[in-house]
C-alpha cells in the first residue's frame, strides 16, 4: 500500500514555493506553471525514490531545476531572441502593488545569468544551506558560494545604477542606458 | 621568471577600493564573513520581499486537480501498471 494521501498533500503544500522558484527561473508565468506541473508529475512517478525523512523541498527543487534546464536546452535551438524574451518577461508582473522598489528588484534579478539567479534564490530566498543548494544544482559548495557572491555584487551594481535613472524618460530607455553603463 | 606581483597587487588594490566604495554606499552592507543575505543586507531583504510576494500568489486550481488525478489513477485498481 502506498502512502499517497500524505504524499499528495505534501506535494500540494509545496506548490506555492515550487511556483515561486519556477517563476524566478523562467521569468514567464505560463512556462513556470508548466514547469511546476511537470515537476509534480515527475515527483509522483518517482515517489518511491524519495526517502521519507529527507528534505522533500530540496528533492522537488532538484526535479524542477532539471526539468527547467532540459526545457531550456530544447528551446535554445529554436529561440535566439534572448533580448526579446527578457523584455517580455519584465511585463509578467505589472506593478502589482505599485512598489517601484520591488519592480526594480525584479528587473535587476531578471538580468542576472541563470546560474547566479538560481543560486541567490536558493540561498537567500529559500533558506537552503550552501550544501543543499550545491546538491540541488549538482555542483560544488564553493561554486554556489561564488555564484551567490557574484549575484549579490551584480544586483547592488544594477540597483544603484538604475536608482539614478528613477526620474528618467521611460523604463525602457533607462534600462538600455543602465545596461550600457554596466557593460 | 618570478611572478609579477606589481600588476596583481594593483588589480587587487583596485578591487578593494571598489568594494569599499560599494560598501560605503550601501548602508546595509555587511562583511563577507557574516550572513551576506541576512536581514541586515539590503539585497537580502529585497530578495525575501520579492520571493514572499511570489509565494503568496494565488495558486491555480489546476495543481490540486492534477494531484487528485494522479492519485485516482493509482488507487482504484493497482493491477495495471505502465
Amino acid at each position: 500500500m502506498s502512502n499517497t494521501p500524505n504524499f499528495r498533500e505534501a506535494l500540494l503544500a509545496a506548490v506555492p514555493v515550487l511556483r515561486a522558484f519556477a517563476l524566478s527561473l523562467s521569468k514567464n508565468a505560463d512556462r513556470a506553471d508548466d514547469l511546476v506541473q511537470e515537476t509534480l508529475v515527475k515527483a509522483w512517478d518517482k515517489q518511491s525514490s524519495f526517502q521519507p525523512g529527507t528534505n522533500l523541498k530540496a528533492w522537488l527543487f532538484t526535479i524542477l531545476r532539471n526539468e527547467f534546464y532540459s526545457q531550456m536546452r530544447k528551446r535554445k535551438r529554436e529561440v535566439e531572441d534572448t533580448d526579446g524574451s527578457i523584455t517580455a518577461s519584465l511585463s509578467i508582473h505589472p506593478s502589482q502593488d505599485g512598489s517601484s522598489d520591488l519592480n526594480d528588484f525584479r528587473k535587476a534579478l531578471a538580468r542576472l545569468p541563470e546560474d547566479q539567479r538560481e543560486a541567490i534564490i536558493l540561498i537567500g530566498a529559500n533558506g537552503f544551506s550552501y550544501e543543499e543548494a550545491a546538491e540541488i544544482c549538482g555542483c560544488a559548495v564553493g561554486t554556489i558560494k561564488s555564484r551567490v557572491s557574484r549575484a549579490r555584487t551584480r544586483l547592488q551594481e544594477i540597483l544603484s545604477i538604475e536608482g539614478e535613472g528613477e526620474f528618467g524618460p521611460d523604463p525602457i530607455a533607462a534600462q538600455v542606458t543602465s545596461a550600457a553603463g554596466v557593460a | 621568471m618570478p611572478i609579477q606581483p606589481g600588476r596583481d597587487a594593483a588589480k587587487e588594490a583596485n578591487n578593494m577600493k571598489y568594494q569599499s566604495f560599494e560598501k560605503g554606499r550601501k548602508a546595509g552592507g555587511v562583511d563577507e564573513g557574516s550572513d551576506p543575505l541576512g536581514p541586515n543586507s539590503e539585497i537580502g531583504r529585497k530578495l525575501k520581499q520579492y520571493y514572499d510576494d511570489l509565494v503568496s500568489e494565488d495558486i491555480p486550481d489546476r495543481f490540486a486537480s492534477l494531484l487528485s488525478q494522479l492519485e485516482q489513477k493509482e488507487e482504484p485498481q493497482n493491477t495495471e501498471k505502465e
